[in-house]
Formats: structure tokens, sequence, C-alpha cells
């Protein structure tokens, strides 16, 4: 299935019967053929108890269950949409940037305090982004949203990569993510460069990055 | 050593070396870099006052290191300027980044930089290297040549480039802009001579867009 990119901003999904894709809700276009759409009240698979998770979480962006045969458009906002093909890794995105994503992905959420104890929690707070963050596992594409265009930076375990966290989209693949404060007594006195937090992640993946610091 | 990734977004490799860049405009960076705030309006004591007098505030912080930065700003189209000895006239909202060794300063715009809803007073860059400037969506530039002067919308201009460019500002108003029948484009900026002109696809807020 996967998603074709019609512009900057719209893409489109070919639909099978027995195929299924989730959506953020009200964020078709347009559709051609016999498609229907329900709104997925557990915002996901999972069951019960992921959705107590995701809503102790913050994470319960309304999705709908999109099914049947046909072609369907999908665009938000007017925002930038990027395609992200996984292979088996997990992809790390918040909730709100999901526009779609096929239903053979596995969906979950993570605590992101557990990776980088305080400094963690620290993290969610300063990107504004909250302690929890939406995983997507296994092969299937998914079409994430983002503020201007989005570019891909390659991490690799000898390139480390630091991002500025109100500019960080998604990252996908076996990351370690944490915040540097590069807080000096310039910072105290107001005499930053605007560059006092950045989200280093080292590993082996890929960080998306938008073109903007502004939130969506 | 300036490459532009898509429209919106600058990368810079760096070894060693450093460029100026608009505060906060950093989004990643690979390998290891340095942020250091500088001030606009040139360095020291002089610097300082022509900040405070002007009120052409550059937040401007200094980017050294190895590696590539890259450097985007609320999504605004980005486009490359080579300087080679002139000097580049630009709003200092509009400036993003610029090799290290040109040499920003102050200039006094008068009435021309009041009607772009910039204030009196505007950034110059000059010598030898390449700047980064912002426009909401792509920008052209116009070339200006003795036989062929060029007019302006103050709120789609954003940078010029050339000594020898003069520029006058022109004003349309008429008692019919003080009926209320105004066409919306009661002042341009003229430029005349040699040089060239950066013009967004955009118009700024500016009062001479209500009158």
């Amino acid at each position: 299935m996967g998603f074709r990119e019609i512009n900057s901003k719209m893409v489109e999904a070919a639909l099978q019967p027995g195929q299924r894709l989730y959506s953020q809700r009200g964020a078709m276009l347009a559709y051609r053929g016999e498609v229907s759409f329900t709104p997925n009240l557990q915002g996901g698979q999972g069951g019960f108890l992921s959705m107590v998770g995701r809503r102790v979480a913050g994470e319960a962006t309304p999705l709908m269950t999109v099914e049947g045969r046909g072609t369907v458009l999908f665009g938000h906002g007017g925002h930038h949409v990027q395609v992200i093909e996984l292979t088996g890794d997990t992809l790390y995105v918040e909730a709100d940037r999901l526009l779609a994503f096929e239903g053979t992905l596995e969906q979950g959420t993570m605590f992101m305090g557990s990776q980088g104890g305080v400094m963690g929690m620290v993290r969610g707070q300063v990107t504004g982004q909250g302690l929890f963050t939406t995983t997507l596992r296994g092969r299937g594409a998914v079409a994430v949203m983002a503020h201007g265009g989005v570019f891909e930076v390659p991490i690799t375990p000898q390139r480390p990569v630091h991002v500025d966290p109100q500019a960080y989209v998604a990252h996908h693949g076996d990351v370690r993510n944490r915040l540097s404060a590069a807080l000096g007594w310039r910072e105290m006195v107001g005499r930053g460069s605007g560059e006092a937090f950045q989200l280093e992640l080292s590993g082996s993946g890929a960080v998306y990055v938008q073109a903007s610091e502004e939130k969506l | 050593m300036f490459r532009l990734q898509g429209s919106k977004v600058l990368a810079v490799d760096m070894t060693g070396d450093a460029v100026k860049a608009k505060n906060g405009s950093m989004v990643a960076y690979d390998g290891q870099m340095t942020f250091k705030k500088l001030s606009g309006g040139g360095e020291g004591i002089r610097g300082m006052v022509t900040r405070r007098i002007t009120g052409e505030q550059m937040t401007v912080m200094e980017v050294k290191g190895h590696g590539t930065c890259w450097f985007a700003d609320r999504a605004a189209e980005i486009n490359l300027v080579g300087l080679q000895g002139d000097k580049l006239y630009v709003e200092s909202s509009n400036l993003l980044v610029t090799d290290a060794g040109l040499r920003t300063g102050t200039t006094f715009t008068g009435l021309r930089g009041a009607s772009q809803g910039n204030g009196l007073f505007t950034t110059t860059v000059e010598g030898h290297g390449q700047a980064a400037i912002l426009s909401d969506g792509p920008a052209v530039v116009l070339r200006v040549s003795p036989q062929y002067p060029l007019t302006v919308d103050p709120g789609a201009y954003i940078a010029h480039q050339g000594g020898g460019l003069r520029q006058s500002f022109q004003s349309g108003v008429t008692f019919r802009t003080f009926l209320g029948e105004g066409g919306g484009e009661a002042f341009q900026i003229r430029f005349e001579g040699e040089g060239l002109v950066y013009v967004q696809p955009s118009e700024r807020e500016t009062i001479a867009g209500d009158v």
C-alpha cells in the first residue's frame, strides 16, 4: 500500500479490501471508491490497557480507521507531509504530528522519562512535547506532519546529531536521546545564543528535522 | 561551504571556521559546535551606542566548529547571496547567516525604512563571502541598470546589493487617498543606478498598505 506524495502537503493511499490504515480524524481531503471512515475511540490498536495508557499520557489524538477499496487523499492544516518507510524498526513521533499510518504497524506509547532519567522529564517540558511519545513499530509507511519542509539527518555511532528541541519532528532506529543543556553564565545574564537546550541523538538511525522552530 | 537543502534549510559545512547566524536559528548539527552570542551594529563601544540609538537590535550568534550545521527560520525561503567586496543592505530580521569574514553594520534609511514598517535603520553586510537571506515565499532578484530603474512595494522589498544603487522614496498620496479611495499602493521605493534588488512575493504589514 504505502503513501504516494501528491505534493509537499498531500499524500494518497491506495486501499485494498483487508487492508487498513489509521489517520488523524478529519485529515481526509478526498476519496474515490468504497471507503469507510470509523472513529477509533481507542486511538489505534492495543486494547483497553493501551487506551488507558494513552489517556493518562495525553497522547490521545483522535484517530479514525480507514478501510475499503479505493484511493484516499490526506492532508491537514497546510502542514508539510513527510512519508517515512519503516522496515522493522521503531519510529518515535508525537501523536499530533501523525497524519496517517498503515495498519500493519504496531502502535504504542513510551514514557520519555525512561530514557535519561530526570533529564528525560525536563526534555519533555523543554520541547513542549510532554512526557510521553507515540511509537510505531514494524513494516509499513507513516505520513508525518511538520511546519515547513523536513530533512533527514543520519545518525551513526561515529556521528551523533544535535537537534533544536523545537525543530525536532521524529526519529527512528536504535537511538538514545538525551537533553543536553549548554547553560552557562551567559544564559543566566540574558546573553545566551538562544541555543541553550539541544537534543542529543546517538546510536544508529535517522532523525527528521523541520525547517522551522514553530510547533504545529 | 553554504549549501541549500531544499529551499528552506541551509546546511553549512565547517572545518574549524565560523559563521554568524541569527540567534536561535540552528535546527540541527553533527560534530562539534559552539554557540556564542554576539551583538549587531558592530563590536565594541561604538557598536553598542549604534544599537542603542538605532534600535536595530540584531541578535547574532557565532557558530564555530567541525561538522555540518543546519539553519532555518520559521519555514521561510532562503536565498544565497555572494559578495565580492560590495555591500548588501538587508533588514536584520531577514538576515539568516553570513560568513564570519563579512563585516556587518547599521545604516540610516530614513523614510523608506519607516514605510517598510521596519524602522529607520537597516543592516549592511560588506566584504568577500556568502550570506543567506530570508524571504516570505521564493524571492526574485531584479537587476537595476541606468536604462531600467525599478520601483518596489516597500512591503515586498527584502534587500538590495550594489554601491551604485540610489534609492528614493515615492509617494502617490493624493486627495483620493484621504477620502479612502486609495489604491493601496500609496508608497513605493524607486531604485536607480546599477545593482540588484531582492523582492519577495508577499507583503509585510506596512503603513503604506493601508493607504
